[in-house]
């Protein structure tokens, strides 16, 4: 968008004072009341300091006030949830690969075993080094069978082992289905 | 060639080999966690926490009580990291300027610590009154011989804890120092980069520049105390009083070149990383980059002592008998060795906290706070110093009395020159061609996407207006 001339806000610094103009008065007063207030008052985890000691602390921990997470939306790790029954709730209608920006969802669908649905995953794989973890998928899903999770920190020691399958969802949902209820 | 081994070898030479040797592991030390210090300060200052994981625990079990440990094995991790990176040399470089570079810049940077005075004087007695010795004359043979050869002759002397007791001490301090921004700068030229190129040549700018007022400040100290020695320099403050006291300004003056000298913010242009990517050791990794590094910090702690040396009294703490220049004990040189080491710490925490603090400097006005500010008042100083002296008025009351008379001067002929010339150092706002923010004269600004598709495809988030 061009910026329009009344849209333009120009700003005429003031001149310095003489005291501003030699520097040293006015640095020795940000050294010793901004920066060594900070330093101070953050000293050892001290009151104004922000950190999260990450393995031993998390951010699951906290409320969002505290700068802990919102464990209800937040987007992490996929699961595939499981009906009543214990089996897989997916039924390979192929929208959330569909809808996929990444293109890191893999399904083939086969004929359902069972006679409530018409198909089913006979695989489901998500390359969770593709995926950008932007949830359209959980929203394209008409069945909510797929579903982010609060899980983050996800590691591998090899590109193939972080292609998760069917069968690592369906262990995701486990993990995480008291965290999260569906 | 024996005999001359033999006149060579006295008590100061003994001792300057011990303070060399220990010395530069200290430096190099010092170095290592100066890098920590900084890290630590100034994540508190950012109210973050900083390193704090590694110790020396290396993994192993038996070792776990070391874990942790405020991460003071960070230096040691990145020293470790910075060893087994690729030495990369990228394509089109001067080879050979490129591999010295690192080494011409560390080089200068660590023997400027020869001339310290770490401990002051200390009374030795003959060798042949010492058990140490007595005990390596008595063994057997051709050692005893030789020990006895070599150490046999030492007489009783008064020796300076120091790497080298030269008469021209601070000014050989000076000249090695200046030396260090070759190194940036062949490094800068060699890569074959303009960044780098850009870099160097702000480098060796800037150190022109503040070269000259870190001279006149200097004088101003030397004219004083009346000598070059740093030794005497010493002994002339614990007698007078601190030159910080009696020359407040020439004093800052002194630190901020200090801090300029060092390539240190608010000076760091020749690697300012927002403007040009790393400045001269954009082409440098792994353990060149990691002497650069050094070097870097190495000036920073050359600076501070000599700060120290100058104009903070050195290792001498007033009112504190055992780091006075009459103390010549084996105690009284531990006791300065750790004073001066203090000292100089906490000058280099003061320069870790000015980093923080103050933003860097852009290019034009370092130059113009060097030219227009830092050299007329170090003339300014150097005359006035050079009156009192004249006068012999260079106690510390007199003296600070000056000092804070020039400093109102320097105020009034500085809004009197403003008054006159207008202010110099305003942002002018240039109109450049082809700016949106600047369209010239009948030109139209356009900015947004007017071709069609490019609006279809990306919807602009807002009202889109084409002009």
């Amino acid at each position: 968008m061009a910026i329009k001339d009344e849209d333009l806000i120009t700003i005429t610094p003031k001149p310095m004072t003489s005291s501003e103009a030699v520097y040293i008065p006015a640095i020795v007063k940000g050294m010793f009341g901004t920066t060594m207030r900070h330093f101070f008052t953050s000293f050892g985890q001290g009151r104004t300091s922000r950190t999260i000691q990450y393995p031993e602390q998390r951010r699951e921990h906290y409320t969002p006030e505290q700068g802990g997470m919102e464990l209800s939306n937040f987007r992490g790790v996929h699961r595939l949830n499981r009906d009543a029954a214990g089996r897989v709730k997916c039924v390979a209608c192929m929208m959330c690969p569909t809808i996929c920006p990444a293109n890191c969802i893999h399904i083939e669908a086969a004929e359902s075993p069972w006679d409530d649905r018409e198909k089913y995953p006979a695989k489901f794989e998500i390359d969770m080094l593709r995926c950008i973890f932007c949830g359209m998928c959980e929203e394209a899903c008409p069945v909510d069978a797929i579903e982010l999770t609060p899980l983050y920190d996800v590691v591998g020691k090899s590109r193939q082992e972080m292609v998760f399958d069917k069968d690592k969802l369906l262990h995701v949902y486990d993990m995480t289905i008291e965290q999260k209820p569906m | 060639m024996s005999e001359y081994i033999h006149d060579l070898i006295d008590w100061q030479f003994i001792i300057s080999g011990v303070v060399l040797m220990a010395g530069v592991h200290a430096v190099l030390g010092l170095v290592a966690y100066g890098v920590y210090l900084e890290r630590k300060i100034c994540s508190y200052i950012q109210d973050r926490i900083g390193p704090n994981r590694v110790g020396f625990d290396f993994g192993l079990p038996f070792l776990s009580f070391l874990k942790g440990c405020l991460a003071l094995g960070q230096p040691l991790a990145d020293g470790i990291k910075f060893f087994f990176k690729e030495d990369f040399t990228p394509k089109n470089v001067d080879r050979v300027l490129f591999s010295l570079a690192p080494a011409i810049a560390v080089v200068p940077a660590l023997i400027g610590f020869v001339i310290m005075p770490w401990g002051g004087a200390l009374d030795i007695p003959a060798a042949g009154d010492m058990g140490a010795f007595q005990w390596l004359f008595g063994l057997p043979g051709f050692a005893g011989e030789s020990f006895y050869f070599m150490f046999g002759h030492l007489e009783a002397q008064s020796v300076i804890v120091t790497g080298a007791n030269v008469h021209v001490g601070v000014i050989y301090l000076l000249a090695v120092a200046s030396l260090g921004v070759y190194g940036v700068t062949l490094a800068g030229w060699s890569s074959n980069n303009k960044y780098s190129m850009l870099g160097g040549l702000r480098a060796t700018a800037q150190m022109i520049s503040y070269e000259i007022p870190l001279g006149l400040s200097l004088l101003c100290a030397l004219l004083i105390a009346g000598s070059f020695m740093p030794n005497e320099i010493i002994e002339y403050q614990a007698k007078h009083g601190w030159l910080m006291f009696s020359l407040p300004l020439p004093a800052i003056l002194f630190y901020i070149c200090g801090l300029a000298e060092a390539n240190r913010a608010p000076f760091d242009n020749a690697e300012a990383e927002q403007e040009l990517v790393g400045g001269f050791h954009t082409e440098y990794s792994s353990m060149r980059f990691a002497l650069f590094f050094m070097a870097e910090y190495a000036h920073l702690v050359t600076a501070c002592a000599f700060f120290a040396l100058l104009f903070m009294g050195g290792y001498q703490v007033p009112l504190i008998g055992l780091t006075s220049p009459e103390a010549t004990g084996i105690l009284a040189v531990f006791a300065k060795v750790g004073v001066f080491s203090l000292k100089v710490v906490l000058l280099l925490c003061l320069a870790i906290v000015v980093r923080w603090t103050v933003p860097r400097l852009r290019y034009d006005q370092v130059m113009m706070l060097g030219w227009q500010g830092m050299i007329p008042a170090g003339m300014l100083m150097l005359v006035v110093t050079s009156v009192m002296v004249y006068l012999g008025a260079t106690t510390m009351f007199p003296m600070f009395a000056a000092n804070i008379g020039m400093l109102v001067i320097i105020m009034i002929v500085r809004l009197a020159l403003a008054k006159a010339f207008g202010r110099s150092t305003t942002n002018k706002r240039i109109r450049m061609y082809g700016s949106r923010y600047y369209p010239m004269e009948g030109e139209t600004s356009i900015a947004a996407p007017t071709v069609a598709m490019a609006i279809e495809d990306r919807p602009v988030q807002g009202s889109v207006s084409t002009v």
